[in-house]
This record gives C-alpha cells, structure tokens and sequence, in this order.
C-alpha cells in the first residue's frame, strides 16, 4: 500500500518479558536501518533503548522473552488488549526460550538448588511461550532474530505485504550457499533438517552442527533424525539433549527429549513435569 | 607447438597439467575445479594445481561421505562431491528484475544488472555432462527459455575428465550417462598415473588443446585408459533396472511404499540441491522500507517444502511427506520422460550420499517399481523469452463482491490485446508481488480481470483505483478450444470465482452465435452476495439463444432464485450431452461433482475441458511448483481435457 | 397443513391426475396401474407465492410434487434468521416426510412462486405401498434416488467450497 504522507505513523512498542534483550539489540543494530524505520513508524515503548515507558495502544508490538513469573503473565495480557497486532520475537518468547528447560524437571527443587532464599523467587513452575496465553499474530524466531527477517517484517508491515518468512529447513538455505553437509561429511549431528531457516545456516558454516535455536519447521521428522543420531554413535540420551537447546520445549523437539529418556534432573520431577507437559500448559498458566 | 600428428591422440604429462590451468586463465576464464573444502571434495576456482585434490578420493554410502588418501598422485581419483555444476549455469539465487512504484501508481520494470562470468568447468564427469544436457533442455527447450541460464552456459568451456573411481553410490551406468565421456565436452581428459590422454571435442576446445605441448598417447597408455574404464563400469555394475522403468513406476502411485519412506524421509531438500538437474524454483520480492523499489528474487527451493505445492486459499496437493516423496522420485524417473524426452536422473548417486538419513533411491525403485522398455520422445524445441512485464493502467474498477472485483486495464503502447492468445497473466506490482490471473474479457486494448482479495497481493490489487498501474505479461498458457466446440452444443459450468475464466468464452459464442449449437451457462455461487456478474448473467439470461441457471449454496429468505448446488441445474436438463462440449472452472471437488454429472450425461471424457489455473506459481513452465503428473499446468495448459488429464484428475497427492 | 386455494381436491379427473403425474420426473414412466393408484390418492393445489406449505417439526400428511413454480426448504436459526437450503424445482418432491417415521417435517417449505402441486395423501400412501408390493417396488427407488441426489448435494454444500 502507498501511504499518503499526512497519514499518522504506526505506532510501535517493544515489550520485554523473561529475556536476555539480545533480540532488542538486533533491532538497535540496525545501523543502516534504524533511521529510515524511526522516520516511518512511531517507537513508543523501548526498554533496551529508553527509559521512557508509554504504554499502549500500539499498531504493533515487538515482544521479546517467555513468560516465566505472574507478573509477565499479566503484562501480556494487558499487552495484548493494547496492541493491534502482537508479533513475538526470539526464541524465547515463542518456544519459551533456554529457560523453558526447567520445564523438564522439578520447578521447586531447582529453584531451592540455586537461590538461598527460594522463598523470595516468585517465578512461574513452567517458562512459556507468549502464543500459550495470548493470541500471536506474527512471528519471528531464532536466538537472537536475524536482522534480515527483522526488517523484511517491518518492511511487509509498512508496504502491507506479506513477510517474506520462508518456513524450510536449515538444509536449503545452506546448499544455496554451498555448504557441505556437516551429518554426512563429518559424521557431526545436526538439527538443520528439522529446523527452520532463518539464520543463513550459520552454524554449519563453521563445521558445527545446527543446534535448533530457529525451533522446528513445519512437518519436523525428529524421529527419523533421532534414529540419525544414535546410529551415527550417540546414545538416546544424548540424542535427546541435541534437541534441549533454546528452543528444546518447542514440540516436536520436546517429545523428542522426553521420549529419549529426558534431562538431566528430569528425574527430580520425574511423571508429574512428564504429565504437565502433556498438557500443554500447566494449571497456573491458564488463570 | 604440439608433437602430435593430426590422426594422433595426445598426451599431457602430468607435469604439464600447470599450462592447461594457465591456458584457460588465459583465455579469460575464471577455472572452477575440484578442491578440498570442509571435509569433501567441492567446486571452486582453481589458480593452480595444488588446489586440487591431488592424491585425494572419497568413500561414498547412503548418508555417508569421508576423503581419503590415495597411494597415487592422481588429480581427479574421487567420485563427484556434493556440489554439482548447476550452481555455476544456475545460481541458487538470481535477482531477475528490478520494479519500482511512486507514490502516484505509476509502476515500470526493468532487467536487473546482471554479469554473466567467463568460466572454465574443469574435471566434469560423463554423468554431469548428461546432467548438462538435461538442464539444456529444461531451460532452453521452450516455450518459454531462461535466458540468464543461456548466456550462463554459452560462456563456460567444459574440460571433461573420465571417471576412474567410481563411488558405491554411482549408477550412472543403469542411467546410460557414463561412465564413459561422449559428449558435451570441449576437451576430453582421461587420467593416468603419469598424465593425461587429451581428446578436443569443439573447436573451442581444439583452440586450448592445440596450445599444449602434447606428447602421442601410446598403444600402452590408450589401453590403458580403456581398462580403467571398463574396471570402473564393471565397479558400478546395473544396480538400477531401467526398462519399462517409467511404465512400472507410474502403475504404483498407491504403493504402501510411499508412506514407509515418508518415515525415513526428513524432507529437508537435501537430495534435490544436491541433485544436478532439480531445477525448481520460488521468486519472491525484496523492498525498500516504503515499497517504492523492489528486487524480485529467484531462489532454489525444493518439491519437498511444504509451501511448495500451496496455493491461495490455504490449498496444498501435496500436504504430506509421502506425496512430496513420491512426486520428486516419480517425476525423476518417469513424468520428466514425458516432459523433455529423457530421465530426470542421471545415475551421479549425489542424492543418494547427501540423504542425512541414507535413503537410497536405488533400492526405493527396485522396491516400488520391481523390475522390465524404456520410452523417450524427441524434445520440443522452440525459442521465445520468458515474458516482461508491460505497464498496463487500470481504467475502471467494478465492485463484484465484497472481496472481489473486476480491473479494466488498457495498455498505454496500443497493442490489440483482443486477439491475443493465452489463459491468463501474471500481474505484477512493485514490493507487493506477481500472481497469475485469469483473463475475464478482451478488450480491443486491453482486458479486464476479475480478482478476490485471497492473500496480500490480490488484497493489494483489489484495492487499486483508476489511474493506478499494474505490471502484466502477455497472455501465458492453453486457453479454452473454443472453436472446436463450433457446430457443437455447449455446455459451460462455472462455480464461485471460476466464472471469470469462462466468461470470454461467452464472449467469444456471442460474437458468432450462429455458429453455435445451444447454449447452456451454469452457475454455482455460495451465497447471492457472492454471484459475480449480475447483470450480465441477467441479460445473458434474458437472450432466448442462452440458457442460463444459477444457483447458491445457501440463501436467505429474500432470495427468490435456486439454491443447491450446480450439478442440480442440469442432470434432469432434457438436453443431449452427446453432442455437446463442456468448459469447467472453480474449486476442485465442484469441478469433480460437475465432471461426474456430465458424465451422466452422456459426455465422454475427450469433450470435457476443465481448467487447473489453481495450481500455477511463475507461468512459463519454469518453476516446477504446478506439475501434475507428467504436466506443467502453466505450460500444458492449464485447460485440459479430462481424456488429457486420464487418472491424475483428482488423485490425492499428486 | 398448506393453506389451499381454489376449489376442493377430487374433483379432477383421474386420467387427468395421470398425465400430470407423467410430467414430473418423479412419476414419470412408472407402471400404469402404479400412476393410477398415485392419482387416486392425489389432490391438486395451487398456492401464491410467500405460502407456508408444511412448517418444520410439523407433522408431514402429504407427499407434494411439484408442477410448476419453486419452493425452498428452510430452516430457522436463531439471530441468523430463516436459512434456505435447497429449492425444489418441478417434477421433484417435498415432504418426503410423510413416508418416513415419525413423519414429521424436517424443514419448513415455502412457496417462492406461485406454485402448482399435486399432493400424494401419506397415510394413504403408506397403506398402500405396504399392501401393493408391485406399487413399492416401482416407487421406493424414485424416492431414495430423489434423496439420494439431495444427499450427495448437501455434502457438497457442507464442504463450502467457494469459502474463505
């Protein structure tokens, strides 16, 4: 669409939960970008890069991080009453992120491990996506966001096209850029089958293989490479903690997991998180 | 220079292999070769001899892939790596134009810049040759021809080496394509272990091989390179029995096969980048912020994504892995038969090691397919270029419906669009994207399409207004045989949006009516809101030499017209459908009903035309996204006879 | 019950009833003596166009064929309103009803045109066909295939095919 130059700017805020904020940086790093996107739409609300708070309502809203305590549980909440369209971005705010592992095991053992005084912890049992409480209109994953994706996004966003946001294995963005397979040339394991691209195949760029951190693509056949795994010498279990990376409670990776025998300290929590995982999302999340 | 007699055969010590390197350096050429880079043997520039893989081999199995060491200093004692020549004659992504759209509307399209390379292609194998020549056709065998792929093949000079070591994956000999070289080279290399036998095969070869200093092959030596060849064929021996191999394969679409592979099966599209002749792409666009200019993009992609076979709507004929599996194994090895005259398949095995779970298309075919007559046709030939985009202007804007409406576009260049042939265009706007459309009328300049708002693009397009511009090619594809329904009775049935295409046969009737037996119109809406057309199937109707019925799939109380759906407007008709040709557009599973009931009619699958324009993606057959079965649907048609189509029409998958 | 204009049934003549009954598709060619037993039990009506002929859950006392004119079938949804159906075009049947228990309409049916119908008497016919063996055998078929097509059409209608 051609916007008229009277017409007001979008309006956009960026809403930080359970995160690292790598993923806002992504977004200041925009240095050829960032000032062309500043002149187009309006930030209203941007934590990594001001103090200034202003809440809603927003065209758009960037959320970045899981909802890991009570009170991000309400924030998104609010969030999403304010925003017309609610896009999350990175891999925590849509597969729950590194610290949705502690949904493997038992939330209150780990959390009297690590603190001294658990008692003033006030943290959800399970990290979750954003798309298990609130509605998502878009989504851009990865650990952090490519760059690239970020402003085709903005860019479909202000033209009113369709992003460009190709849902395909990691494989197809790596032989388009001519590397060679990692699995079959060094025997190394790699997620970039059951993964979806976005990151340019960065890690088997380097000789490594793809640790999953885009999340799984569409029809992921984790089965098949997990067989993969094992015949190539890992044990199950082994195989299993291939797939518990950063976006290791995204199904069908989380199955995966499970099903080869769990995480280490899964066995803390043993039938009761296999049970709530199963469910999807556990009772609390759902008030 | 040479020591060699004209009749003789030369050879190139090893020692002077360095001045072969240089002589096509040279001849301005940038030399792509095998070389050693992250753990295989890869095509890359070569500078020198030291970059290649000297002493170096491969252990090749499904899934698996290792170098090794030789004893030898040979150059070229490995089977082909994972990189195939096609990158090099058809990069995995191409900017093919560059459009631009001011705030005004106004829109223009332009070439992208493009620098077509001066390569030489050094050590390629007998079946990357045959690989080569499939791509020729696919590419340059018309209609319509890729032109940056031409220009791309025209500047590459191809030193061919023998194969010596094949891998236990290679099957070029089943496949016909090797080992041994026969053509599509320019010189001809066949690798001993103290140098090479030199043959030219082009006068472009001719003119490098002249310049070496050659010594005569002996007796010895031409022996030689024949037993290593006979050594590597009897290595590979005949894993793969190809006769009646396009037959047996086809004749086993509803193998269980299918479905077991599709547990293995990651669908990750590792097999067809690495394949040397997988040619499919998509084409996307690339923006600036305000959408002003734009980059339009071809990239590899793949039959097994599963956006590949999508279309508008949220439509998929190939949602599952087995489908994907099954239409690039059966499209390989026996609809690219029907296609372009040759396999698909090239027996190189690439497919086969670069599967990160192993699957082994050798063992699939002997499984699906057990073996016994190969058939090959003559490949068309023809010349044309892909289409550009003209800047057409939009003059009216009718509302249809609430999500549909029909563009009046003229051509500011005054070319009679009215006789053109053709289906369909594929309309294109600058940062928003290009969609294939249907034809609804031809104007004397210019034509008029109707477009419901299924996704951006077309919701951009039914937005636009008067004096808005539009890219379009000319009209693309196999319309309606509309004369030969002359002297005949005609029956056309259009459902939901499928009466746009049908309507310039109706145009086409009217303006000779006399030639026409009757006339039956039928169509099926969903709800009254929805009918397209209204007064003119009003006035249609009012004419005593049309019969036209309309009907909707649900009403409310103030609708005074039929509701049900539009096979009841005629399987009680008192007409005789043996005398009649039919036309048929609109979703599937009505064009199934509708064919079903002019079968009961007494319509014999040859008089029956539907239109598949659902399934099209690029328009001229090079994308690979429409096939069905052996067809293109943007090239082959996308009407068809029902007796064209025979059991692909409506099977699941394909 | 349809509100009935004119004059009272019965008073045509059978052959009469017969050579209608020929026209429509649903009689048409069945065995003579099955046509003239249909036309004893017939009555022929008109209505004009807005008429309810048989109202939903309502209890079905009569076959209608249809002779001229259409009439649709609709149903009532709540804060939707009145939903057509289907549309039943002469020669074809409504209130197929009647023959089946617990002979309640399943739609209510109302008259889009004038329209001209000959109504086959339920209860009659049903005695009838349970006593005339030769009579069921010819009819049942042009009944399940008149229901049959309705089936297959509202399978297709459910899958809305020119949705979304």
């Amino acid at each position: 669409m051609i916007r008229a130059a009277t017409t007001p700017h979008p309006r956009l805020g960026v809403v930080k939960l359970a995160s690292c904020d790598g993923c806002q940086l992504t977004l200041l790093n925009l240095e050829d970008e960032l000032l062309a996107i500043a002149e187009r739409l309006d930030i209203v609300e941007f934590p990594e890069a001001t103090s200034h708070r202003s809440n809603g309502p927003y065209d758009v809203v960037l959320v970045e991080g899981s909802v890991s305590t009570p009170e991000q549980l309400e924030q998104i909440h609010e969030v999403r009453r304010e925003a017309k369209l609610l896009v999350t971005i990175g891999a925590c705010a849509t597969a729950g992120g590194i610290q949705a592992l502690r949904n493997f095991a038992d939330h209150d053992a780990f959390r009297a491990a690590v603190y001294a005084h658990p008692e003033y912890i006030e943290s959800l049992a399970t990290a979750q996506p954003v798309a298990d409480y609130v509605k998502v209109d878009a989504e851009l994953r990865g650990c952090p966001i490519n760059a690239a994706q970020l402003v085709e996004l903005v860019t479909a966003l202000l033209t009113g096209r369709r992003p460009n946001l190709p849902d395909e294995a990691v494989c197809a963005a790596c032989k388009r850029a001519g590397r060679v397979c990692v699995m079959v040339a060094q025997g190394i394991p790699c997620l970039g089958p059951v993964t979806m691209t976005g990151c340019g195949a960065l890690c088997p760029g380097y000789s490594r293989g793809c640790y999953g951190c885009f999340g799984p693509r569409e029809q992921a056949n984790v089965s098949s490479l997990s067989r993969q795994f094992i015949s190539l010498g890992r044990s199950p279990q082994e195989a299993g903690r291939l797939f518990a990376g950063f976006t290791g409670y995204a199904e069908p990776y989380r199955d995966a997991i499970v099903e080869l025998g769990g995480l280490p300290g899964a066995s803390l929590a043993g039938e009761r998180a296999h049970r709530a995982m199963g469910a999807g999302v556990n009772a609390e999340g759902k008030s | 220079m040479t020591n060699v007699t004209k009749s003789a055969i030369g050879f190139l010590p090893r020692a002077g292999f360095q001045h072969l390197i240089e002589l096509l350096a040279e001849d301005g050429r940038t030399v792509i070769g095998p070389t050693v880079a992250d753990g295989a043997i890869v095509y890359g520039e070569i500078h020198h001899v030291a970059d290649l893989p000297q002493g170096i081999g491969a252990e090749q199995a499904p899934g698996h892939y290792r170098l090794v060491h030789h004893a030898d200093e040979r150059f070229f004692a490995y089977a082909v790596g994972p990189t195939s020549w096609k990158r090099f004659v058809f990069p995995p992504t191409l900017a093919l134009g560059e459009s631009r759209r001011d705030d005004h509307g106004h829109v223009s399209f332009g070439p992208a810049p493009r620098e077509i390379p001066r390569l030489a292609f050094l050590g390629v194998r007998a079946c990357e040759l045959a690989a080569l020549g499939i791509e020729d056709r696919v590419f340059l065998g018309g209609p319509y021809t890729d032109e940056d792929y031409r220009a791309r093949r025209a500047n590459t000079l191809i030193v061919a080496v023998q194969c010596a070591e094949p891998a236990a994956t290679c099957f070029c000999t089943s496949m016909g394509t090797g080992p041994g070289i026969r053509s599509g080279h320019d010189i001809a290399l066949i690798e001993l272990d103290e140098g090479f036998i030199v043959t030219a095969g082009t006068p472009a070869g001719s003119a490098i091989v002249t310049r070496l200093d050659l010594a005569e092959a002996t007796a010895e030596q031409l022996t030689a390179g024949a037993d290593q060849l006979a050594a590597a064929r009897d290595r590979i021996g005949d894993p793969v029995v190809t006769a009646g191999l396009h037959d047996r394969l086809l004749a086993k679409l509803e193998s269980p096969r299918w479905a077991q592979i599709a547990e293995r099966c990651l669908a990750c599209t590792n097999c067809t980048a690495a394949c040397p002749t997988c040619f499919c792409t998509s084409v996307s666009q690339r923006s600036d912020l305000d959408g002003h200019t734009a980059t339009t993009e071809r990239r590899w992609d793949s039959c097994f994504t599963k956006g590949f076979a999508a279309v508008a709507l949220g439509g998929n004929f190939r949602p599952r892995v087995q489908d994907r599996y099954r239409q690039w194994l059966t499209h390989k090895f026996a609809t690219w038969i029907d296609q372009f005259g040759t396999s698909g398949c090239v027996g190189c095995g690439r497919c086969i090691t670069w599967c990160p779970v192993g699957i082994d298309v050798r063992e699939e075919l002997n499984v699906i397919a057990p073996p016994p007559q190969v058939s090959a046709g003559p490949a068309e030939a023809a010349q044309p270029h892909a289409p550009r985009s003209s800047v057409f202007r939009v003059e009216g804007v009718r509302r249809e419906t609430h999500d549909t409406v029909t563009l009046a576009l003229s051509t500011p260049d005054g070319i009679d669009w009215s006789t053109a042939r053709g289906e369909f265009v594929m309309v294109s706007l600058p940062a928003v994207g290009a969609v294939p459309i249907s034809i609804s009328r031809r104007l004397p300049r210019g034509l008029e399409l109707t477009i419901r708002a299924v996704g951006p693009t077309t919701t951009v397009l039914t937005g636009l207004e008067r004096g808005a511009e539009v890219g379009l090619s000319a009209p693309l594809g196999h319309g309606w045989p509309v004369a030969a329904a002359q002297e005949h009775d005609v029956v056309i049935v259009g459902g939901g949006m499928g009466l746009a295409p049908l309507r310039p046969i109706v145009d086409e009737i009217l303006a000779a009516r006399s030639r026409y037996g009757d006339v039956h119109i039928y169509y099926g809406a969903r709800t009254p809101s929805d009918v397209l057309y209204t007064e003119e199937l009003a006035a249609w109707a009012a004419r005593d030499d049309l019969e036209v019925g309309v009907t909707v799939d649900r009403a409310d109380a103030t609708w005074l017209g039929r509701v049900g759906v539009v096979t009841h407007l005629f399987d009680r008709a008192r007409w005789d459908g043996t005398k009649a040709l039919a036309f048929v557009c609109g979703p599937e599973r009505m064009i199934q009903a509708t064919v079903n009931a002019l079968a009961g009619r007494g319509l014999t699958p040859d008089r029956i035309f539907i239109s598949m324009e659902r399934h099209m993606e690029c328009g001229v057959g090079l994308c690979g996204h429409c096939q069905v079965g052996p067809f293109f649907v943007c090239k082959d048609g996308p009407v068809f006879s029902l007796a064209q189509l025979g059991d692909v029409f409506g099977r699941e998958g394909i | 019950m349809p509100e009935t204009e004119g004059p009272a049934p019965r008073t045509e003549a059978n052959a009469e009833l017969v050579a209608l009954l020929n026209a429509t598709w649903f009689a048409a060619d069945l065995p003579p003596q099955a046509q003239v037993r249909l036309a004893s039990l017939a009555r022929r009506y008109q209505a004009s166009a807005g008429t309810t002929l048989l109202a939903e859950g309502q209890l079905a006392n009569e076959l209608g064929i249809v002779l001229s004119g259409r009439v649709s079938l609709r149903t009532l949804v709540p804060e939707t309103g009145w939903i057509t159906i289907l549309t039943v075009e002469p020669g074809d049947v409504f209130g197929w009803s009647a023959l089946v228990p617990p002979y309640r309409s399943t739609s209510t049916v109302v008259a889009l045109q004038p329209v001209d119908v000959l109504a086959l008497d339920g209860p009659g016919l049903r005695a009838a066909l349970a006593a005339d063996h030769d009579l069921a055998a010819a009819l049942y078929p042009r009944v399940l295939q008149a229901l049959a097509r309705r089936l297959t059409a509202t399978r297709l209608q459910m899958l809305d095919l020119f949705a979304r």
